[in-house]
């Protein structure tokens, strides 16, 4: 027989909203729903320190009732997060999952009791995995999908409201054994079923009350009388599910997301919010094992149109403080045309990349820290002033670029190497300085009176040596290159071009 | 059991545990035989008579070569690992081919390294550094180039070199030497002192700071202060042949000011020049 596990998640706007300040999970809290074309606000649900603030309320009368009551607008954005947040939960536990609804996910929990053990086993860890992602959910198993859901809606009176770190915890579980199916649905009243109004009202006409009263009758007259529904409501009764699961898998991006009341103009009042959704966001991955390799953020402008950043991370990472400060430096670098009013994050997650310590010498930077600080320093000094070294292949003299910074693992056991000699070295001039050169005779020079006062008289010189290259170019080079010592003790690296005759100092030897 | 020295059970654990003792604390331990009682042991490791080996104790992790041997002996094994350590030299003296080496060493043993170049005066042609493992920083001024430098340093580059002999202070003038003085608009301070922070950020991060310049900048804040002075140059050949050469410089090297160690006595240098 199949066993299907049903993860409800009740109260979903409040959860949502706690999730984002579960700070005010011990404060009278109501998330309020505001009516359209400015209508009244109404309550859509309320924390138990609200006493007596129950969902439908109008936020004036809720406030009538308790005084002290906050409240915060319910976010689609949050209710999102919230939802892929308890289907996460649940792909932790079962590979089969299908999303029925926001925060309603059915999930196939057979063949999982050498993991969990029996059936309360699989709901007890439904239940803690929401928890690890800041939700408090029912949670039902039974053998479909129908009679899972109503498992978890009877555990739902069960529901404490539990404080978290991450949210609200306190969920409860229903099992239902295959031999206890039939005693548990014949007492559930009809009112726990999602029936029209019409046919509630038919139905109490017929003198019927509860799914076991609508399984003793015979289905043929059921369904002559009340029609196609008769059948169904007859079936539901006899715990014959007709719907089977259909497993979808979860999606591959780990999503958070936040409206603003506001339009956000500076940078301050987004850094608040990205610590918290990157708080959430590490929390889930971390709940299922995983790391982002890629983080993209998406900005919605004042003119509702959507601005969207990829963050390139050298490698995958958690680290909330690194992963904040990529994301200021991305914005600092290309500021969004208009004020922000709501945000959203994306991570691609990678299995989870665990960095082993060396066992001799001193801890070196992580992969994160080294793209975090080149990021800094970009942002800084700009992208072609940071890099790795490189010598390009072609003839111009003391020319040099930079490439991307992407250092090979260190070696398992590093040995430092002989040290060698320590050799005299040139120090490039970048531009060359221009000079005026006289020389003897024979060409030899005798004087050099270069820009920023480096020059003087020679005293000893070598040279000159001959380079003629990229002739094939627009930018041919032909010099005769000299090694120069002036009066004070300066040793310079001077070339004269053959063309026009100018003299440059391009380096001095330190 | 907790706080107790185990015993090392097999010969080959004896050895290995020696070679760790004597490879990473600088001293060869296998002259000393180690007690078999692990009391005993206990006994020396309380009184000092033996150490634990710092790489395996969080608080000293090996020192960095500079690239000469007898310079790392002055400087008490070389450059201390999350110490301020400053080369005061003249044009010509080799400040910037110490520096080059100190990069070469550590590049090649795996270690990371950054340079911060405000001067845009790096050469990548010569070898001797790993470039794979050296980052590359051109900041715009000598302001730059500080916050570079901490940057650098808390990413845990094992060796930041900061380059500062063509932006850095000017070396004073003896007496009765005239100086032009112009009214020119001065360029951004760095700052009372900088170097304080600096060498916070070096300490706190365990990396080395290697500051080069014409002067002493750093003053106390470095651990060590390196000062070079130039020699005589050397060419082959006769002066005018066609075939003459510079084939290097000599200069002196001194361990000028150490925090715990006295001053070194001078260190003859000669630098080589690669023909070009």
């Amino acid at each position: 027989m199949p066993r299907i596990a049903c993860l409800w998640v009740p109260d979903l706007p409040l959860c949502a909203a706690l999730r984002v300040e579960p700070r005010l999970a011990e404060a009278p809290l109501a998330v309020v729903q505001a009516g359209d074309l400015g209508g009244r606000a109404h309550v859509l649900g309320a924390t138990p320190q609200a006493f007596g603030v129950e969902a439908g309320q109008t936020l004036a009368e809720a406030r009538a009732i308790c005084p002290q009551l906050i409240h915060r607008q319910a976010s689609p954005e949050r209710e999102r997060s919230a939802a892929q947040a308890a289907l996460e939960a649940a792909a932790a536990v079962s590979p089969r999952v299908e999303e029925t609804a926001p925060g309603l996910v059915h999930l196939d929990a057979g063949g999982l009791s050498a993991l969990f053990g029996d059936d309360r086993g699989v709901a007890r860890a439904l239940v803690a995995a929401a928890e690890r992602v800041g939700l408090r959910a029912a949670v039902g198993v039974a053998a479909g999908k129908s009679t899972a859901l109503l498992a978890a809606r009877a555990a739902a009176p069960d529901l404490t409201f539990e404080p978290t770190r991450h949210g609200i915890g306190g969920g409860a579980f229903r099992a239902v054994a295959p031999d206890e199916q039939a005693a548990f649905l014949a007492g559930l009243p009809l009112l726990a079923l999602d029936l029209p109004d019409e046919l509630q009202q038919t139905l109490r006409r017929f003198g019927l009350h509860t799914l076991g009263e609508v399984a003793r009758l015979p289905p043929g007259p059921l369904a002559a009388r009340l029609g196609p529904e008769g059948t169904v409501l007859w079936r539901l009764s006899r715990g014959e599910d007709g719907s089977a699961l259909a497993p979808r898998p979860p999606p591959p991006r780990f999503e958070e997301g936040e409206e603003l009341e506001w339009d956000a103009q500076s940078i301050e009042p987004l850094l608040f919010v990205w610590k918290a959704l990157l708080d959430r966001l590490t929390q889930r991955l971390r709940a299922r094992g995983l790391m982002a390799r890629e983080l993209s953020l998406q900005l919605r402008l004042g003119g509702a149109s959507w601005d969207e950043r990829t963050l390139d991370l050298a490698a995958p990472t958690r680290e909330v403080g690194s992963l904040l400060q990529l994301l200021r430096l991305a914005v600092e670098g290309r500021p969004p045309a208009a004020g922000v009013t709501a945000i959203r994050l994306c991570a691609v997650p990678v299995p989870e990349v665990l960095d082993q310590l060396p066992l001799f010498g001193p801890r070196g930077a992580s992969p994160t820290q080294l793209a975090t600080a080149v990021a800094r320093l970009v942002a800084l000094m700009g992208p072609d002033r940071v890099g790795q070294p490189v010598a390009p292949d072609r003839w111009t003299p003391f020319a040099a670029e930079v490439a991307r910074f992407a250092p090979p693992p260190p070696p398992e056991m590093p040995e430092p190497p002989p040290a060698g000699e320590v050799e005299l070295v040139a120090r490039a001039l970048r531009p060359p300085r221009t000079a005026e050169v006289r020389c003897d005779a024979a060409g030899r020079p005798l004087l050099v009176i270069g820009e920023g006062a480096l020059g003087g008289r020679v005293v000893a010189s070598a040279g000159p040596w001959r380079t003629v290259a990229g002739w094939w170019t627009d930018a041919p080079v032909a010099i005769d290159s000299y090694d120069l010592e002036v009066a004070g003790g300066l040793l310079l690296r001077a070339s004269r071009e053959l063309s026009s005759g100018a003299w440059w100092i391009e380096a001095v030897y330190d | 059991m907790r706080g107790e020295l185990a015993p090392p059970a097999t010969p080959q654990q004896r050895l290995h545990l020696n070679r760790c003792l004597a490879r990473s604390n600088g001293v060869t331990l296998l002259a000393r035989r180690l007690p078999k009682d692990p009391r005993a042991l206990e006994d020396l490791l309380r009184t000092g008579q033996v150490r634990r080996a710092p790489a395996l104790s969080p608080g000293g992790p090996r020192p960095l070569s500079t690239g000469i041997p007898r310079l790392d002996a002055a400087l008490g094994g070389g450059l201390m690992r999350g110490q301020l350590h400053e080369i005061v030299a003249p044009p010509g003296a080799g400040g910037t081919a110490l520096l080059r080496a100190a990069l070469g060493v550590a590049t090649q043993a795996g270690e990371l390294c950054a340079l911060i170049d405000p001067a845009d005066a790096f050469d990548p042609r010569p070898r001797g550094i790993d470039l794979r493992r050296l980052l590359w920083a051109r900041p715009e001024g000598p302001v730059q180039a500080l916050r570079a430098a901490e940057i650098a340093l808390e990413a845990r580059f094992a060796l930041v070199a900061l380059d500062l002999a063509d932006a850095g202070p000017k070396p004073r003038r003896p007496r009765g030497v005239i100086e032009v003085v112009r009214f020119e608009k001065k360029p951004p301070s760095p700052g009372a002192s900088p170097w304080a922070r600096l060498a916070r950020r070096a300490e706190k991060h365990g990396g080395v700071l290697l500051l080069l310049g014409r002067a002493a900048q750093a003053g106390t804040f470095a651990s060590a202060t390196i000062e070079l002075e130039r020699g005589p140059s050397l060419w082959d050949g006769a002066a005018g042949a066609p075939g003459r050469l510079l084939r290097g410089v000599r200069a002196v090297g001194a361990v000028a000011r150490h925090k715990r160690m006295p001053p070194s006595g001078p260190l003859p240098l000669h630098l080589p020049l690669e023909a070009p």
